[in-house]
């Protein structure tokens, strides 16, 4: 794509046709912005104050639910990596009715986040729902397996509803990249005699890499600010055992009205979301 | 054998993908004695449809279905008619220096801000502007949401048709304008579609901005009314399952249908579908 | 094409445009309470000739949009429902506006303590609609089989639970203690009933007293005959384990009492029996949950509006809401006689309504609630030593009040 530098001073002629977007999006994400920098340094009686901010270095609160995003994220992108990882391989292996499993395996990814855990919720209620109801059928004692409604239990619950919803995405982008990578030097391992195993980590996934660090940067960035889920499957509980930072965030501007306590953790979330986008972007323009 | 292998793996994960989607539709089918029945009934339950009356007929999610749809196809709308001319100028005009590639990284990370980080001032400037609980506030945001996706979708698909095309048409005496909108445009038909896809489906599951700009039900969406339905005593499963239900049709029939378009979208064009 | 885009657009503008006509926004809990201001709000629409738009919310959000719409005073509601917690943090801010005149007597002394501004007392700020307030729920029929009477204090309780599950193989008692709101609402009788208490009259948290710790430790005592899993139970567990008759006991609330003898919900039809909350070094008494009726001071129809909520508050709709099953807060609803012939229980509830004890008035009660029911519920988990969690909530209940000044 050219882009002859033009004399400085002129006004670039595509200007005119940027414009209207750029000022909606100006008006609607850094006027907020600036808003909320307002409120964060402000108290109630209008002084400025950088309580809001040193009040995050001692709020145990926050430090867990920091923790628990932490936690989360590490642990929903393992999973959905290793198996994202295993489906495309296993698809990209099939003969035929390839069309009809990519199909099907894309329907959680496709849902309504909040549906997606209106259905989840349904299934984990330990008395009543159909996960325990059909283990205990298989004869299985489900009187420990508390998942959301147990506080050691409810955070790897979640991370599974985001597994199930998420592995797709990961699976079909990893899958894309399958096909997009040449096949000879795959061809030339085997006819080298070397085994399944060897020609994967050898040859398959340094070629992948781009493509792997692509979905884990655009996973992580979700991750990060995960909510939609979170708040119908079990609203940051029990206690706060599944509270990540958006929740918090959440909880403390609305049902305890202190908006610049949340303006200024909302700040740190910004900048953990920023760093994911910068790498996503180096990434991206290292192609 | 290990073909066999191969294929009964591919049918567990497709069973685990499916299960809990076809679990709720069973839900919103069954009388409330048979919803926590044991064991649980994965087949053969009596049906009956009065979840989906009592949601629609009878409820409110008529109105949050309406407004679901005018708020989708309004933002989208919007999003394109401003998105589109943008990608178009980045595409194809001359930039001073790394303006053209800084001002699209600069849109695309307006779609990486959290929405919790602006959601309170954004409800206030509604207020300001009395567009607080309404559907065209809503819409406003929503096109925000989905022009910084609109600009970086099309601009690669702009990038894809050769500028002499245009180039021939002006020397006709075609504006840049006409030749846009007679020329270009027909050529990247496909894209154009799959992009007015996302923006819809990505309006079509908003939760966290709907739950708080709105305030009545004239105004509210299908994901806020299916998370209202529950009570202080108790949770009504078999409305929110049918609403559930209803709301991820769409969806499921939009998105298969751009399936070709699905990779290039969702990973921002870096990989191509 | 661009014809047509351009058309379509206005289309669009055009439906999500609707000019409003006047109308009074009524915001309510989704749930028994709503739905019977709900029915009384379209009737009294109806003959005003005024139309009514009714926002049914569930628990927690209801708070949040109501508190948003009244601190950013966007007058989006009209009449609002609120849990009588939430009242000082309203008052607080002068968010609701105070009633055209007083409450007269014949509405419940508890209920009419929780609407008045405490450094006026003669303004009253809400108009009470639902008189709730816990009553002790138990098997009637299994006291009856092993000579037991009905507990009166709460080693009775625990007594009985141990002889009844020993001998029937079902659970002695079942609360909820999940975090928050679930755990707190079940242990407030317990606290009180051993002399303990949140906070002090000058707001400073005593929870970690005597009586504080000794009613933690028994509550785990009684948690040893509960379900397990009973430390992330909420309230329709609790009331599923007494409909299917898998526990003998329990705290609840009235709303709960049509479904203990409805066929189709229930398996132990008038095998219940309710009174009001045992004692031990206090006299028992129940928790108040009253839903109250206030009007925003920044809605627009404030003069619709009062006149709405005396209304739905005058003794005949007052009937009519008993009917559809809400515990009246007036005295003359409650002996009505038609309604006792109908609702047995409802001489117990008058006299729990009676002496009920809200729960502490400050405006930061949700933080409090919260940061307790969270150590509650870990101490029934087994996670973490009673004297300990009493130590540590009331460590953080102390920082809350702090950081609030």
């Amino acid at each position: 794509m050219r882009s002859r530098r033009i004399p400085a001073g002129r006004i670039p002629s595509g200007l005119p046709w940027v414009m209207p977007a750029m000022v909606v999006l100006l008006a609607l994400s850094i006027y907020p912005m600036i808003y909320s920098v307002k409120v964060s340094i402000t108290d109630a009686t209008g002084a400025f104050t950088l309580a809001n901010f040193t009040r995050l270095f001692h709020d145990r609160v926050f430090g867990a639910a920091t923790l628990q995003t932490i936690v989360l994220t590490i642990a929903a992108l393992g999973i959905e990596f290793v198996l994202g990882m295993a489906l495309a391989l296993l698809i990209d292996s099939l003969a035929r009715a390839r069309a009809v499993f990519r199909a099907g395996l894309l329907v959680p990814m496709l849902l309504p986040p909040v549906v997606a855990a209106v259905a989840w919720r349904l299934i984990y209620n330990p008395q009543f729902g159909a996960l325990n109801g059909t283990l205990r059928w298989l004869g299985l004692n489900t009187a420990a397996l508390t998942w959301t409604s147990g506080e050691n239990s409810a955070l790897l619950s979640v991370i599974l509803v985001d597994v199930w919803e998420w592995t797709p995405f990961v699976f079909l982008l990893l899958s894309a990249g399958l096909q997009a990578i040449p096949t000879e030097p795959i061809e030339a391992a085997r006819i080298d005699g070397a085994g399944a195993w060897r020609i994967f980590r050898d040859v398959t996934l340094p070629l992948l890499k781009p493509t792997i660090l692509l979905a884990l940067l655009l996973r992580a960035m979700d991750l990060v600010r995960i909510f939609d889920q979170i708040f119908i499957l079990t609203q940051g509980g029990p206690g706060t055992a599944t509270e990540t930072v958006s929740l918090y965030i959440y909880r403390t501007a609305f049902r305890f009205s202190n908006f610049g306590y949340a303006a200024a953790m909302s700040f740190v979330l910004l900048a953990a979301t920023m760093m994911f986008s910068r790498g996503l972007m180096r990434l991206m323009r290292a192609r | 054998m290990k073909t066999l292998l191969r294929y009964a793996a591919a049918c567990g994960g497709l069973l685990i993908a499916v299960a809990p989607v076809y679990w709720l539709l069973t839900i919103s089918l069954k009388r409330e004695v048979d919803q926590f029945a044991y064991p649980p009934q994965w087949f053969g339950f009596v049906v009956t449809l009065q979840h989906y009356g009592n949601a629609f007929r009878g409820g409110s999610f008529g109105q949050y279905f309406t407004n679901s749809v005018l708020l989708a196809a309004l933002s989208t709308l919007a999003a394109l008619l401003l998105g589109v001319p943008a990608a178009y100028g980045l595409a194809r005009f001359e930039w001073p220096g790394h303006w053209s590639e800084n001002i699209g990284n600069w849109i695309l990370s307006t779609r990486m801000l959290p929405p919790i980080v602006t959601i309170v001032p954004l409800f206030l400037m509604l207020r300001e502007a009395r567009l607080l609980n309404s559907l065209l506030g809503l819409a406003i945001v929503y096109t925000a949401f989905n022009l910084p996706f609109v600009v970086w979708m099309m601009r690669g698909f702009f990038d894809e048709v050769p500028r002499e095309i245009e180039e021939a048409a002006m020397l006709d005496g075609e504006t840049r304008a006409g030749a846009l909108l007679r020329i270009v445009l027909p050529l990247v038909k496909p894209g154009l579609a799959a992009t007015a896809v996302f923006c819809l489906v990505v309006a079509w599951n908003e939760f966290l901005f709907a739950l708080i700009l709105t305030q009545t039900e004239s105004a509210m969406t299908l994901p806020v009314g299916i998370a209202s339905r529950v009570t202080q005593y108790e949770i009504r499963w078999g409305e929110m399952s049918a609403a559930g239900v209803v709301a991820m049709l769409p969806v499921l029939v939009f998105a298969t249908a751009a399936q070709k378009y699905l990779v290039r979208g969702l990973s921002l064009g870096a990989v191509k579908g | 094409m661009r014809v047509s885009l351009s058309l379509t657009l206005c289309v669009l503008l055009a439906a999500c445009n609707r000019t409003p006509e006047k109308t009074l926004t009524i915001a309510v809990n989704a749930g028994v309470e709503g739905t019977a201001l709900k029915l009384a709000a379209r009737e009294w629409g109806a003959a005003r000739g005024v139309r009514v738009e009714v926002v049914e919310l569930p628990y927690a959000n209801l708070f949040e949009k109501e508190q948003l719409d009244l601190t950013s005073k966007t007058g989006a509601y009209d009449v609002i429902m609120l849990d009588d917690p939430w009242f000082p943090l309203m008052l607080q801010g002068s968010l609701i506006a105070p009633l055209p005149h007083p409450l007269d007597a014949d509405f419940i002394a508890s209920c009419v303590e929780v609407c008045k501004d405490p450094k006026h007392p003669d303004v009253h700020f809400a108009v009470p609609y639902v008189g709730n307030s816990q009553l002790f729920f138990y098997r009637k029929d299994l006291f009856a089989k092993y000579g037991l009477a009905a507990p009166q204090t709460w080693d009775d309780v625990l007594g009985a639970a141990k002889k009844i599950s020993a001998a029937e193989k079902i659970f002695g008692y079942v609360m909820r203690a999940a975090p928050g709101n679930a755990a707190v609402a079940d242990f407030m009788p317990l606290l009180w009933a051993f002399g303990g208490d949140v906070l002090d009259a000058s707001g400073k948290p005593v929870c970690d007293s005597a009586g504080g710790v000794d009613a933690l430790k028994f509550m785990l005592e009684l948690g040893k005959y509960s379900p397990p899993g009973y430390a992330g139970f909420n309230a329709d567990e609790v009331s599923a384990h007494l409909l299917q008759g898998t526990a003998v006991m329990s705290i609840n609330w009235p709303a709960w009492i049509a479904a203990m003898d409805d066929p189709s919900k229930s398996k132990v039809v008038d095998k219940i029996d309710f009174v009001p909350m045992p004692s031990e070094r206090a006299r028992g008494v129940g928790e108040l949950g009253t839903w109250l009726l206030a009007v925003p001071a920044s809605s627009r129809h404030s003069g619709d509006a009062f006149d709405f909520v005396f209304w739905a508050t005058d003794p005949p709709q007052m009937k009519q809401a008993a009917l559809r099953g809400n515990p009246p807060t007036r005295r003359s609803v409650f002996q009505d006689p038609d309604l006792i012939a109908k609702f047995r229980a409802f001489p117990a509830q008058l006299s729990s309504l009676d002496a009920a004890r809200p729960r502490p008035r400050t405006p930061n009660w949700n933080e409090i609630e919260n940061t307790f029911g969270i150590y509650l519920s870990k101490a029934n988990a087994g996670n973490l030593d009673p004297v300990a969690a009493m130590h540590n909530a009331a460590a953080e209940i102390a920082q809350i009040q702090q950081r609030a000044k």
